[in-house]
Parts: structure tokens; sequence; C-alpha cells
């Protein structure tokens, strides 16, 4: 069953284009010059109950336009939306009682206060009663073992204890459909791997749908499994996350630094992106070398002073979906 | 009835966890509130002095009507930036794109963004006009009554101007140079006897810029109660504020969103 449903959606802005220097300022101010920015273009699909969809693409490729429009904060230019049944331009209220939201960059809990009281807020503005919401704080205290953090000044909690709390806060009102947009972004890989882990229980135990918007190919990998992807407002790939791994998420980036002067001989599988005489950038295609077989080759090197494993950039996963994209017309 | 209460009753929560976040900073919140009030209080010298070489009356207005003025006009100010501080910062909050926290909750997006801030200091101007009432008024009831009526519309018509004027961000861009001009017309045209204004200005002052229905009405009324004059200041700032909420509502269509980074203080 589809809790959203997405058909012909466009978001057209008008901004307002100006000329380098002081003069252009001045004639700006008197004929003012517009241009269309079409931040979405014709996109349609559908996510279903319980699932878990990663919204993904680089920097102003329409990922927190269209979530901005599914949750009812941005009026579409044209098409239609529903998300669980509401159309969220006519019924954002009704809808904003059925549906959490966690913006990375934008908190809704008091800074200066313990995250306890602004639950009790968010409780009043959702309209839940005191029984109902002690139960609540209990479970999700429980889940995302807050613990003291509750009771601790938000200014106070380190990025991944205030993220932790954020999330906590957004399912108070027990939503159907957690909205996330980039949850992870600036947090280190220990306290990510704990969001992740929480946002799977949350969907594994309440079956709340999430849709996902990310940077972070390691959120796509380890939490979803559908992918769209959408560059320049466009959707250029709608498939599972399983398929998209085989296809495009089959590099690992290796960093490696050594103690001495080496040689490297690269087995099958690798490439040398970049090499010095200390170290080197290794591009990984783990569907012909696993990861397993490349670090047992580079200790077998020795001197190993230290290495480190990445993911591709984001950017760089569109553009090959892009080359193979246009390879295949 | 039921939209009012609810939007009194989530003006009380707000009202409730600022206060608790205020109280966080207890030394700052005194000092602030006190440092205030002393600024305020130089004002009543320079008018004790004027009244003392001019003598008799200013624009009309004896030395206890201009305290009367001066007192409403602080604690109206007060009590508008205590329980509606982001009044000032509406531009911002909508450039910056903080307003999305609100529209995605289930409550009024204006009541709710105008009261999820308070300014500490402005304790200090609501305590003062109080203190300036008792020393000039003592304990006239009417002329009391008068001053925390004008409080209450006072404040909701400083309100309603500042937000009908950050509402043109959403035509313009940024409006909060509009905002700021329009408090400090506000501002001075409230703590300045009605008799020396004149013509256009006096008309601005019954409409765009309601600085008399803000002290002056009051004060009328507390020399010499009329319930008509009553009747008319009371419907005058229900459709002043009435107009500015809906101008919110058509400018919130226009609402383009951003990404900055965004803290709840």
């Amino acid at each position: 069953m589809s809790v959203i449903e997405v058909r012909s959606l466009n978001k057209l802005y008008r901004a307002r284009v100006k000329e380098e220097g002081l003069g252009a300022s001045f004639r700006a101010l008197i004929k003012p010059v517009y241009k269309e920015v079409h931040a979405v273009k014709n996109i349609s699909f559908t996510v279903d109950k319980g699932e878990i969809l990663a919204f993904i693409g680089p920097n102003g490729a329409g990922k927190s336009t269209t979530i901005k429009m599914l949750t009812g904060i941005l009026h579409p230019t044209s098409g239609e939306i529903s998300v669980l049944g509401f159309d969220p331009v006519k019924q954002r209220k009704q809808l904003s009682y059925h549906i959490g939201t966690v913006f990375g960059q934008k908190s809704q809990l008091w800074f200066h206060l313990p995250p306890v009281d602004s639950f009790a807020l968010l409780g009043a503005i959702y309209d839940i009663d005191k029984k109902t919401l002690k139960k609540r704080e209990e479970e999700l205290i429980e889940c995302f073992e807050l613990g003291d953090l509750i009771k601790t000044p938000v200014r106070k909690l380190s990025l991944g204890q205030r993220i932790r709390c954020e999330v906590a806060a957004s399912l108070l009102h027990s939503p159907d459909i957690l909205f996330l947009d980039e949850p992870t972004i600036g947090l280190d890989v220990v306290v990510k791997q704990k969001i992740r882990e929480l946002i799977l229980r949350m969907n594994r135990d309440q079956g709340t749908t999430i849709f996902l918007t990310s940077h972070d190919t390691g959120d796509v990998e380890q939490l979803c499994r559908r992918a769209i992807v959408i560059d320049h407002g466009e959707i250029i790939l709608d498939q599972p996350v399983k398929k998209l791994k085989y296809d495009y998420l089959n590099r690992k980036i290796i960093a490696v630094r050594f103690n001495l002067e080496q040689h490297l001989d690269v087995p099958k599988g690798v490439v040398v992106e970049k090499s010095g005489k200390m170290g080197a950038r290794l591009s990984v295609d783990t569907r012909v070398c696993s990861i397993d077989e490349a670090m047992r080759w580079i200790i077998s090197q020795g001197g190993v002073a230290d290495i480190t494993v990445e993911d591709p950039p984001m950017e760089e996963i569109i553009s090959t979906i892009f080359t193979g994209k246009n390879t295949a017309e | 009835m039921k939209k009012l209460k609810n939007i009194l009753y989530l003006i009380g929560l707000y009202f409730k966890v600022n206060l608790a976040s205020a109280m966080e900073y207890r030394s700052s919140f005194l000092m602030q509130a006190f440092g205030m009030a002393l600024s305020n209080a130089t004002f009543v010298f320079y008018w004790w002095i004027a009244f003392s070489q001019i003598g008799g009356r200013i624009g009309g207005y004896d030395f206890k009507d201009v305290m009367f003025i001066w007192a409403l006009t602080s604690s109206a100010f007060g009590a508008s930036n205590i329980l509606f501080a982001n009044m000032f910062r509406i531009t911002t909050i909508i450039v910056t794109g903080e307003l999305d926290t609100f529209l995605l909750q289930p409550k009024d997006v204006l009541i709710s963004l105008l009261c999820s801030r308070t300014a500490l200091s402005t304790w200090g101007d609501l305590l003062y006009g109080f203190v300036l009432m008792a020393l000039t008024h003592g304990n006239d009831g009417m002329v009391w009554l008068m001053f925390l009526l004008g409080i209450v519309i006072g404040g909701l018509l400083m309100t309603a101007i500042s937000v009908t004027a950050h509402t043109f961000t959403f035509y313009f861009g940024d409006a909060s140079l509009i905002g700021d001009i329009a408090l400090e017309f506000i501002i001075n045209f409230c703590i300045y006897p009605e008799g020396i204004y004149r013509g256009f200005v006096r008309a601005m002052m019954l409409s765009v810029i309601p600085a008399s229905f803000i002290v002056h009405i009051p004060l009328k009324l507390a020399r010499s109660f009329q319930p008509g004059l009553l009747l008319i200041l009371l419907a005058f700032a229900a459709l002043y504020c009435f107009i500015a909420y809906k101008f919110f509502y058509h400018g919130l269509k226009k609402y383009e969103s951003g990404n900055l980074i965004i803290t709840r203080m």
C-alpha cells in the first residue's frame, strides 16, 4: 500500500540575477533581472508503507525541495502529492500530526534547555495527553539510550547526542512516516552507525516508513532497500539498493601511508589513483577484489603506518550513473 | 472562540518554556532587566527638567500625563517583547528557512514563531512602566485599569505593526529595515504628547502607525471614561491585528524556505 504518491511534480523558483560589481547592483535596483530555476522537474514516484527509501543526489539536486513539498513547507508549481491520503498544501496541519521530520541543519530543541522540556512543549503542540506522553518518552529514552542526556541542556550535548534527541523528539507523536533530511551530516563514523541502527530498529519495531535524503552512501547502503537518485531536479534512477550497490556502489577508496618507501604492484581490481613515495590512494573494484583481499595485500607489503577506507563521494557516483546512462543511450 | 482559546494556550506554553530558558542565565536576566529600567529612568529626569523650565502643559499634557504615556509605551513594548520577541526577527526567520520548523507543526504558524523567543531585557521595560505609574499616579483605579488595558492593546498593536512590516519580506526580499523603521516610528510617536502632532502625521497615528490607539486614547479614557471611545479602541485593535494576521498568511504562500543551520535559543 502506497503512503506517498507523487505525480508529475514541478517546482519553479524565480531568482534574481545580477552581474558583478557596484554598477550592476544599481542597475539591478532599477531594473531587476530574474531567471527561472527549475528545482524539481516533473518527478513521479510512490513509497510503500514500512519502506525505507533513500532519496539521494548531490547538493542542489532538488532533494530538500522535494521533501519540503511532501511535508507542506513549500507549495509545488504543478503536479500532485498525496501523503497518507492528505494533500500537503491544503491539509498541512492535519498531515503534521502523522509525520515526523528531522532536518540535520535545523533543531527543534531549545538550545538552553534539557530535551525533556522541549519534549513537554512538543507533546502539548501535538496534543498528546500527559499520560501518553510520559509513556512515549520512556519508550524513546530506552530505544535511543538517552538516559541522563534527557535532563542535560542541549548546548552541553555533543552533535551525535543532540541528533539522537532530535530523532526522538520527532517521534514523540508516533508518526507513520519519518522524513530524515541529512540526519548524519557532520557526525563521526561511530555515531553515524549508532543513528543508523536506531533508525532501522524503529522501522522494524514500529513499522515507521522512512524517507531519507542523504549525501552519505553509507546511509543508503546500510539503511535502505530502495533508492531514488535525483540530479538537477530530475529522477535519474529508481531501483533497489542491492542493484545500485552492484552497479554503482562497487568501489571503495583506500588511502594508505607507509613507514618505508614502497613500489606497489597492485592486484587485479585495484587501481592506483594517486601515489607518492610513502603512500597511495587506491581505488578498489569490490566486484573483482574484495576489501578483505585488498587489505591483506596492503598489509603484506609491510610497513603500514596508517590506512583509511572510504566510500567514493556521492558526486562521483552520480557522475558514474550519468556516464552509464549516456553510454546506454 | 475555540481558536482564541487555543492561541492563548499556545502563548502560555511558549511563555513557560521561554521563561525556563531565560532562568538558565539568572544573573544575565537580572542585569539586562535592571539596565533597561535604569536607561528608561533617565528620560523621566529629562521631562521633569522640561516641565520645570516651561511649566504648565506641553502639547496639552501635564507632567503626569506624559509619565502615563511613557509608562504605557514602556510596559506595552516590554509585554510584546516578553511574549513575542521574535517580532523583530521575522525577516531573519523567513530568509534563513527557520520558518520550516513552525510549518511542520500542527499549530498556528504566526503565533508559534512570534512566541518562540523572549527578550530578557524587556522585563525591565515592563516593570519600569509599573514603577513609574505607582510613583506618578498612586492608586487611581480608572487610570490603572486603562493602563493595564493599554498594555494589552499596545502590545498587540506593536506586534501587529512589526508583523505587517516584516511580512513584506515574502514579497520583496529583506524587509528588516522596514520593520525597524516602523517600530521606531511607533515608539517615537507614542512618547510625546498628542497635541504636538498635526495634519498628516496625526492621520498616520490614527491609521497605519496607530500610536494614538496605543497611548493617547487610553489616556483620554483614563481622564474621562467614554464607552463609545473604548469600543472604537477595541474594534480598531482587533481589525489591525486581523489585517496583519491575514497579510502574513497571504505572504506565507510565497515562502521559498532556505537551508541555513538553525539553533533554537
